[in-house]
């Protein structure tokens, strides 16, 4: 199917990026998420039309109690205090977090949205904003 | 009567630190993944909680953080993975799993597990602790 085809090479473009610049694109690869999503039942062509245009005014695709629940678990798993911010973007290792306590955090990200994440998945996530992109990209697949 | 989840197997040879670490990881989710399991069949769920004994588990794995030598690594994979089989096939008993795993570390002391009571002196207590108090 040409449109599939078309979609998918949309995707590969958007995933280059998006597992590059970490800082930027954590948002461009979940609204490809979202777009991937609304495809079954849009026309295929008008979406990826509305992707390239490049016009990102949508907010981040992960849902904010999505956000929330993943902060709350990687605070308590890291046993951060209170007055230390915990933004989207902070890195884990920032946080104190080693190898194992990453791995932890997944697991236990694993059991709380019931998904399951492959190794290689979850060996590049390093912030909390990409395991919510995660959880989101999981969550519409399954 | 091993879980289908069971894939560590015993053929392993690391020749790299990189390729050991990446065996412990993958053992470590096979425990985490067997936790839910085991919760149900040792009855633990009014004792504790899914994280705590996943923090737990993530202890044991800390304490031999200092090793660097990956035939070592291997052999405490391999002895974790039978440790793990024997709970995870009903090999152990509840009190095994209670005293090596939820009240082991210290700080886990669910007050339903049913300490004695003390009668308002804790000479045991300290005894217990050490020799010299």
């Amino acid at each position: 199917m040409a449109s599939a085809s078309a979609s998918s090479a949309l995707v590969r473009v958007a995933a280059a990026p998006s597992w590059n610049k970490k800082q930027v694109v954590p948002r461009f690869s979940g609204l490809k998420a979202v777009s991937l999503g609304q495809q079954r039942f849009a026309f295929p062509s008008f979406q990826s039309s509305q992707c390239t245009s490049g016009a990102l005014k949508v907010v981040c695709a992960a849902k904010p109690e999505t956000l929330s629940k993943v902060c709350d678990i990687v605070k308590s798993q890291l046993a951060l205090s209170d007055d230390k911010p915990l933004t989207p973007e902070s890195k884990f290792s920032d946080l104190g977090a080693d190898s194992l306590d990453t791995v932890e955090i997944v697991m236990a990200l694993e059991e709380e949205f019931k998904i399951s994440v492959e190794e290689e998945n979850a060996g590049t996530i390093t912030t909390v904003q990409e395991a919510a992109d995660l959880i989101e990209r999981l969550a519409v697949k399954s | 009567m091993a879980s289908p989840l069971r894939q560590v197997g015993t053929g392993a040879n690391s020749q790299s630190l990189e390729e050991a670490r990446k065996r412990v990881f993958h053992f470590f989710r096979e425990a985490c993944r067997s936790i839910p399991q085991i919760m149900e069949t040792y009855n633990l769920h009014e004792v504790i909680t899914t994280s705590q004994l996943r923090s737990v588990v993530a202890a044991q794995f800390r304490k031999q953080a200092h090793v660097t030598n990956p035939k070592v690594i291997d052999m405490l994979i391999i002895k974790g993975d039978e440790e793990l089989r024997n709970c995870l096939d009903h090999s152990k008993q509840r009190h095994h799993i209670l005293g090596q795993y939820v009240i082991a570390q210290g700080g886990l002391i669910p007050s339903n597990v049913g300490a004695v009571s003390s009668g308002g002196s804790d000479f045991l207590q300290k005894f217990y602790n050490s020799n010299n108090f």
